[in-house]
């Protein structure tokens, strides 16, 4: 088994959410309510799985991530989603006995160098022409466009990449399989995260063959 | 292979099933964002879903659809009434057009339903699944302007090329089907996801998220055939290609073209609709078929010198409305009418192989006449618009029996009656081939145009010395008139299907329609009609002429060939044609019958008569009818 990596453009921390949802959409393969989000600021909407502890989990993390990214300003971060399979090891005496394959990882580079909250919390004030009103919808247009790309990326990359897609799990629940969400931090850069990872997934090739 | 056999026929049962399932829920997700009889749609996505598929995630609000790809989605009526009509056979594309309509302000949407629409397409299935409905639509209100904005196509491809050397994984194995099945999955999710990525989604949310009407609306088609985009439009798409599904036996393939700027054209049509946009779109059926036509044998009508010839030439300038417009049952005889219809007919004469048109096209149109002249005799109300599909009529002569000859059973009276109102008579036996009538609508129009035509005998005498090629000519633009009323319908038609069989079968239809308007008016005009409708009347000049009559039918045994192509070949579609065509058709003298006769012929392969034949038969029956209708007046 092999481990797909998808690097998505970078975008606006606001979508940092709608983003990590769109991707699990695309990996819940139980059974999926799917439920529609609209954004408020931009005129797109995404797909979540109708999962609450999901919804409660990327909320979380995206949380987390903010911040760590204001107590590191000016680090370009991301938010890495892995999937992985969970296979019993032999167990050793260095090693737990459960070992996640990791069949696929997601990096979402985010910023927050928009200062999109502003926006994103009550932008709708508008209707009084301010002076940056045209600045700020011509930003708000990069940041749709921006967010469309990255999720036809997400579609695209599905798409393309289908084989790698371990079978579907008999297991109850509309996530059908094991996922993590790592974000940068304090302890351990996410530089350092990225190498363990890289660490296990070359592992596992030979040891599955 | 044996031992596995049945198992593995079982493992194909489920691959069938599971791409007429992925259809079905392609279908599903395509029309439930487009469709927009949605509203329990939540927005904001701060709500919990309203409907019933999303209230609940308890295992017992799964409906069996639900599951199929794991993915549980709303209801969508739109998509579940259809849904069975994909079914007849996997190996067909699905193609699903999403139509942005803009509508005038007084629109009611209530009237307005693309279920209709899709009721009506696929109704159409047997021959014509393109059809577009918006017949009564249109009638009612007026300009409406339609756009595809969208076309999804979904297509299945089993591979049979490698079988022989892998027999055995030709037969989907189990795990062939999982993986099939997973990355159906897969590709579901991505178009869920997509569908709604896609700018003609926010149409769809303005229409969903604001109680007020809007200007504009979205409608779907579906079909099996893909309708050929002019370059102007196909410019104006972009194309976004699924990765097929694929496994070593099957493929499944999703694609859709989606025009960029459709946001633009829903924010235009809060205005009053941008004429620009729509009518590449709207005047397609129309348009089209004149691009296309210069290419077309048939082409120029125009060309002829005939004076028959002339009405047709007009008729391009006949606008699609027009017809529409003017009410069924009007007979008069004006030669607008005669010319829409030829703009009509021009698409469909293309269509028709050279060889092939000749034959039917004229045919029916003479077939349509004669039917006329029996209506003649029924009532008015007979002839009304109405296009109840009177049941279909074999024997001539059971119709005169039905409607005017009582007593006389005998195809012979029938013909008697004929004579003594018009003197074309021959008819009885030929009783015009015409199909069922579908079109009711159609067949108002087409009565127009037939009168000029017909009514007078001298029209009539023109037709026919344009000899058969222009007959067929005439014929076949009439036809295609026909097939305009569903626009995207004939497009696509036009391009799939070169099948000249096809392309008759709508003629004739038409052309019984437009033969019963014509009947009324020929009635009128002659002026012996009316007379002639009451059914007393009929018997009263018959015995007077009963002379004139034996020799009338005697003249009718002399012309063996074109009896028997009528009879044989004709007959039977009469038996569909409403009775109300009759009537009008006989009117229109033996030469129209005769018309039929050689054209009937020609079809038949042999060709028994030279048109001076026909023309020297036609002036015996002129003069038989003169005599017998000086001798019914002096009656």
């Amino acid at each position: 088994m092999n481990c797909e990596v998808c690097q998505l453009k970078e975008l606006s921390v606001i979508m940092g959410a709608g983003i990590l949802h769109t991707i699990v959409f695309h990996r819940a393969l139980g059974l999926v309510r799917p439920k529609d989000i609209d954004l408020e600021l931009f005129e797109i909407t995404y797909v979540q799985c109708g999962d609450v502890e999901l919804e409660n989990k990327i909320d979380e993390k995206i949380e987390q991530f903010i911040n760590w990214v204001e107590k590191h300003p000016n680090k370009k971060s991301q938010v890495c989603l892995s999937f992985y399979e969970v296979k019993n090891k032999q167990p050793s005496w260095f090693t737990n006995k459960i070992e996640r394959l990791y069949w696929e990882q997601w990096y979402v580079n985010l910023n927050v160098a928009q200062h999109p909250k502003a926006h994103s919390s009550k932008s709708h004030h508008s209707k009084v022409v301010d002076p940056g009103e045209e600045e700020r919808s011509a930003r708000t247009a990069a940041l749709e466009a921006s967010l469309r790309e990255v999720l036809f990326q997400i579609i695209k990359f599905v798409n393309e990449k289908k084989d790698h897609v371990p079978p579907i799990p008999n297991l109850e629940g509309v996530v059908s399989f094991p996922y993590e969400i790592t974000i940068p931090s304090s302890s351990d850069s996410a530089f350092g995260m990225d190498m363990i990872k890289r660490m296990l997934q070359t592992g596992h090739p030979t040891m599955l063959s | 292979m044996a031992p596995s056999h049945g198992s593995s026929h079982s493992e194909a049962a489920k691959m069938e099933q599971i791409v007429t399932e992925f259809f079905t829920k392609s279908l599903h997700i395509i029309l439930e964002s487009r469709s927009p009889y949605v509203s329990s749609r939540n927005f904001g996505g701060e709500q919990i879903m309203t409907s019933p598929s999303s209230s609940s995630s308890s295992s017992s609000s799964v409906r069996p659809r639900d599951k199929w790809f794991n993915l549980a989605l709303r209801e969508c009526p739109a998509a579940l009434e259809n849904h069975d009509l994909w079914r007849q056979s996997n190996l067909e594309p699905m193609v699903v057009d999403v139509v942005l309509v803009q509508r005038p302000l007084d629109w009611d949407p209530v009237s307005f339903s693309p279920k209709r629409d899709l009721v009506r397409n696929l109704s159409l299935d047997e021959g014509y699944p393109y059809c577009w409905n918006s017949d009564l639509d249109e009638f009612r209100c007026e300009p409406k302007r339609e756009k595809i904005i969208e076309r999804w196509v979904v297509q299945f491809e089993s591979k049979k090329v490698k079988d022989n050397h892998s027999s055995g994984s030709r037969r989907p194995s189990s795990s062939t089907l999982h993986a099939l099945y997973k990355k159906s999955i897969l590709l579901l999710r991505s178009l869920y996801a997509t569908v709604r990525l896609l700018p003609a989604y926010k149409i769809f949310r303005d229409l969903n998220s604001s109680g007020q009407i809007r200007p504009f609306g979205l409608a779907h088609r579906i079909s099996s055939l893909v309708e050929p985009f002019s370059r102007q439009e196909e410019a104006e798409m972009q194309r976004f290609g699924f990765t097929p599904v694929e496994t070593s036996s099957v493929r499944l393939c999703l694609s859709v073209l989606y025009r960029s700027s459709v946001m633009d054209i829903s924010s235009e049509s809060s205005t009053p609709i941008s004429p620009q946009v729509i009518p590449d779109y709207v005047g397609s059926p129309l348009a089209e078929p004149l691009k296309r036509f210069p290419s077309l044998p048939v082409a120029g009508s125009g060309t002829h010198g005939s004076p028959s010839s002339l009405p047709f030439s007009g008729r391009h300038s006949w606008s699609y409305d027009y017809y529409r417009a003017s009410p069924p049952v009007s007979f008069s005889p004006s030669p607008p009418h005669s010319e829409s219809h030829a703009s009509i007919s021009n698409p469909s004469s293309r269509r028709l192989p050279p060889s092939s048109l000749p034959p039917h096209p004229p045919e029916t149109l003479l077939a349509h006449k004669k039917n006329t002249s029996f209506d003649e005799y029924f009532p008015s109300p007979t002839f009304s618009p109405s296009p109840s599909p009177s049941p279909p009529i074999y024997i001539p002569g059971s119709h005169l029996s039905k409607g005017l000859l009582r007593s006389d059973s005998a195809p012979v009276n029938i013909p008697v009656g004929k004579l003594a109102n018009s003197p074309a008579l021959c008819n009885k036996q030929c009783l015009p081939p015409s199909p069922p009538i579908k079109n009711t609508r159609s067949s108002t129009f087409r009565t127009d145009n037939c009168v000029p035509s017909i009514q007078t005998s001298a029209t009539v005498e023109q037709l026919f010395s344009l000899g058969k090629d222009e007959t067929r000519k005439h014929f076949g633009r009439k036809i295609s008139s026909n097939s305009s009323p569903s626009r995207s319908s004939s497009r696509s038609f036009h391009d799939d299907f070169d099948d000249s069989e096809f392309d008759c079968a709508f003629d004739v239809d038409d052309e019984d329609l437009t033969d019963l308007g014509s009947r009324p008016e020929s009635f009128d005009q002659k002026g012996h009609l009316g007379e002639p409708l009451d059914p007393g009347g009929v018997f009263p000049t018959r015995k007077s002429q009963d002379a004139a009559v034996g020799a009338l039918v005697h003249m009718l045994r002399k012309a063996p060939p074109l009896r028997t192509e009528f009879s044989t070949s004709v007959n039977l579609p009469h038996a569909s044609e409403p009775e109300m065509k009759k009537n009008s058709l006989q009117e229109r003298n033996p030469a129209v019958q005769h018309a039929d006769s050689v054209s009937i012929t020609s079809s038949g392969v042999v060709m028994l008569k030279t048109t001076a034949d026909a023309l020297e038969e036609l002036q015996g029956y002129r003069e038989m009818k003169n005599l017998l209708i000086n001798q019914g007046r002096k009656s």
